[in-house]
């Protein structure tokens, strides 16, 4: 049977997505929604190809790892499959790992340019009608390193709790003074202080 | 002013955008600029600059990236990065309330790099369709 093929271009990145539709959905001939193989061609560039199960947490790895490029300072990404760090916020090195044993891992440097090329190409995949939605795992899976800056928005909440703990304490606390307080004799001591 | 003005009709945003004195005040809402008024901008007016500045970035995105990519290797491209570095600081001078210590850190050389790097990336990372979304979060995020 004759496989769909799929591009999407950027500049020097082009992502090809390999499939078939699924006509037990009577989906039209050129759908692809059983995805049997992607590739990722950068030119200059070893090409980075895959099954589908890789695709999703790969192109995770990008949407995470560039929008901690743009909140923080050094961000770093680790996974099994994938790392990205950078040294200067110019370059940026990956680490591709192989699933099959005694494969070594792929390793590439890219600029901002292509960064911006790859993520380009997965947003058009995103956007396509044609080809089934690429599951990721962004809200489920976050790696360690992400989970930190999250922790950065958590700070916020220790910034605002101390106060509110401490407002509220003052009130339980003076709340017992009212055991001792006697609204009778409060009475009569102002009777004394101002006899008329 | 222009070809925000042409671009937003093209994008038929003439309703929040009537005119070009519209984007003007708007663009006097920055605290940095000489000429800052504390207007409230509407949310349909965000949402409006927002999708203008994705087309611009649609439209710019070979320029933004060949800038990108000079930073990266300095050797042989430097001069479309200084190129691009003074024109923004002639900008920034021009423009901007240079007594504020957030205006000296960008015409700053050696300071500003990280945030160009930053803004031409955020850019570039919002030509897609759900560009408006992507950027908006960016923004929310800053």
């Amino acid at each position: 049977m004759i496989q769909n093929k799929l591009s999407f271009h950027q500049s020097s990145v082009s992502l090809e997505i390999i499939g078939l539709p699924d006509y037990s959905n009577n989906e039209n001939k050129d759908q692809i929604s059983i995805i049997s193989q992607w590739k990722l061609t950068i030119i200059d560039k070893p090409l980075i190809e895959g099954k589908i199960e890789h695709l999703g947490p790969i192109m995770d790895a990008f949407y995470i790892y560039s929008n901690l490029l743009i909140s923080n300072e050094m961000p770093i990404y680790e996974s099994k499959l994938i790392d990205i760090k950078t040294d200067n916020l110019k370059i940026h090195n990956i680490v591709l790992k192989s699933s099959k044993p005694n494969v070594k891992p792929l390793t590439l440097k890219i600029g901002n340019a292509l960064l911006s090329d790859i993520i380009n190409c997965f947003d058009q995949l995103n956007e396509s009608s044609k080809v089934r939605k690429i599951e990721t795992g962004v809200s489920k899976n976050f790696p360690k390193k992400v989970i930190f800056c999250f922790n950065n928005k958590v700070k916020f909440f220790n910034f605002i709790i101390p106060p509110f703990i401490a407002i509220f304490s003052l009130i339980l606390f003076s709340s017992t003074f009212i055991y001792f307080y006697n609204p009778v004799e409060d009475k009569e001591k102002n009777i004394l202080i101002n006899p008329n | 002013m222009h070809s925000l003005y042409a671009i937003s009709k093209r994008l038929n945003l003439n309703e929040v955008l009537p005119n070009k004195v519209t984007i003007w005040k708007l663009r006097n809402n920055n605290p940095l600029r000489k000429s800052y008024v504390n207007n409230n901008i509407k949310l349909e007016e965000f949402d409006a600059l927002i999708k203008i500045t994705v087309e611009l970035s649609r439209y710019l995105y070979p320029y933004i990236r060949e800038i990108l990519q000079s930073k990266e290797d300095l050797e042989k491209n430097l001069v479309i990065w200084n190129d691009f570095n003074n024109r923004f600081i002639e900008l920034i001078k021009d423009r901007f309330n240079i007594d504020s210590m957030r205006v000296k850190k960008l015409l700053n050389h050696t300071e500003n790099d990280e945030f160009i790097i930053k803004s031409l990336l955020t850019l570039s990372l919002c030509i897609s369709n759900q560009g408006s979304q992507k950027l908006k979060n960016f923004l929310f995020d800053f």
